[in-house]
């Protein structure tokens, strides 16, 4: 029992790198995609922007894991044909983008009217006013919401074990297979992943408590 | 002399709701016009229209002869919700538009700032962003914003309905000051005794009509029309009730 411990560990060592990649990699471009898609989606007449809205809510509307077995299994009917780590990049980035746009586009609903109003009044451009004031405004009140779901998608990272990606869980998973340690190794599993999610809960909660400060001042 | 601000047969309407009946009133430089009337009526919708923020159904608003329309300058707002960027320092709201729309040097812009920050007894808490301000200090930065740009009237919206009596009496101040140094203005607000003390002249509005339109002495002093005498004696009425409390 002991010796499956340990080769779990070992395990989730070697796993760790790809997971934090895939994580870090999904985050970053869903983070960027999403807040494309929530711009056009605020900024752009509903006429030009449905589609995404459509993509947006299909996206929302079904699990992960299905939609992992689709790009990896279903793309290559259509010409997709994508390597594991690839495939769970994309999966991920797509998964990330869906919802962040949705944070995105709240952001951007939340920003006060009256403020926008006074920016007007003052003589300031509409580029000006977005630019200036409507980023800034909106980031500070996304911010909570934006950290949440990266930690959120540090978990959704396990279902990639599924189309074989070798990160932390598949590579743990394969140590259970071997030994029939099942319960070891989950538990192991389980440990290190939310060591995981606290570890960047907590840096999460130093940052806004920062900016919380620079408010303040 | 001309009148600075002409408003000539404003109409408002939404639908089938109007807001705002053939609404004509002129402004002389320097005039202090008070506002007031029962909510409802359509004092704030005057103030949004003539600012060019509300769109008007028919008339014209001119500034010194001049159609104006939002950040063309001749018109200076202020809002009841304050409208600070939360983002930027007091100096930082106060300049901001000198950089952008004027195109100032960031140093003179800052200068301007300032003065305008002592201007409204704020002259040391530039540095600080809103919400490390008081309800009456951020208003008073909002004035020095609006200020700092020199519009040729200057439109007060409730200016004080989001403060308590305390900090309420810190922004009437400034207010009356700038009255007292010739600032062109018109002022929402149900602070009858202020209105009374500011104004040249009073106009009571009522389901968008201008009803009177008189010298504070006038409306205040028993000679308003029934339905202003109305309005003010529910307000006394009011205001001796919470005396004897």
């Amino acid at each position: 029992m002991i010796q499956a411990l340990i080769d779990s560990l070992a395990a989730a060592a070697q796993g760790l790198p790809m997971t934090l990649a895939l994580w870090l990699g999904g985050v970053a471009i869903g983070i960027v995609a999403g807040f494309l898609i929530g711009a056009l989606r605020f900024f752009a007449p509903l006429a030009l922007t449905w589609p995404l809205a459509a993509a947006v809510e299909a996206v929302r509307g079904t699990p992960f894991l299905v939609q992992c077995f689709l790009l990896y299994f279903g793309g290559p009917f259509i010409g997709i044909d994508l390597s594991p780590v690839v495939a769970g990049l994309v999966a991920l980035s797509v998964y990330g983008a869906a919802y962040f746009s949705e944070v995105f586009r709240a952001g951007f609903m939340a920003v006060p009217k009256g403020q926008l109003e006074a920016a007007r009044m003052l003589g300031l451009s509409r580029p000006q006013t977005v630019l200036r004031i409507m980023l800034p405004v909106m980031a500070l009140a996304v911010l909570p919401s934006l950290v949440n779901l990266a930690v959120i998608l540090i978990k959704e990272t396990a279902v990639l074990s599924i189309i074989t990606v070798p990160e932390l869980t598949f590579r743990v998973q394969g140590v259970g297979s071997a030994t029939f340690a099942f319960a070891e190794t989950t538990l192991v599993l389980a440990l290190v992943y939310w060591a995981l999610t606290e570890a960047t809960s907590w840096a999460a909660r130093g940052l806004e408590r920062r900016i919380e400060r620079r408010m303040a001042a | 002399m001309n009148p600075v601000l002409q408003v000539r047969a404003l109409e408002r309407r939404v639908g089938d709701v109007e807001i705002l009946r053939r609404i004509s009133l002129d402004v002389m430089p320097g005039e202090a016009i008070g506002v007031i009337g029962p909510s409802g009526s359509g004092k704030s919708s005057l103030l949004r229209c003539i600012a060019g923020l509300d769109p008007i159904s028919g008339g014209e608003v001119l500034v010194e002869g001049k159609s104006a329309r939002p950040g063309d300058g001749a018109i200076g707002m202020v809002f009841q919700q304050f409208n600070l960027w939360p983002h930027l320092t007091a100096r930082d709201n106060v300049a901001l538009a000198l950089k952008l729309v004027r195109g100032m040097a960031a140093k003179d812009a800052d200068a301007k700032a300032e003065a305008a920050l002592a201007k409204v007894g704020l002259g040391a808490l530039g540095g600080r962003k809103p919400a490390a301000l008081s309800g009456g200090q951020q208003q008073r930065v909002a004035i020095a914003r609006t200020l700092a740009m020199e519009p040729r009237v200057l439109l007060f919206d409730e200016p004080t309905a989001a403060l308590d009596p305390e900090l309420t009496t810190e922004v009437l101040d400034v207010i009356r000051a700038l009255a007292a140094s010739g600032v062109t203005m018109l002022v929402v607000s149900h602070e009858m005794g202020f209105v009374a003390s500011l104004s040249t002249r009073v106009v009571f509005l009522d389901h968008g009509v201008v009803v009177q339109a008189a010298p504070p002495a006038e409306v205040f002093g028993g000679g308003g029309e029934p339905r202003v005498k109305t309005f003010l004696k529910t307000y006394l009425d009011r205001v001796a009730w919470t005396k004897d409390a």
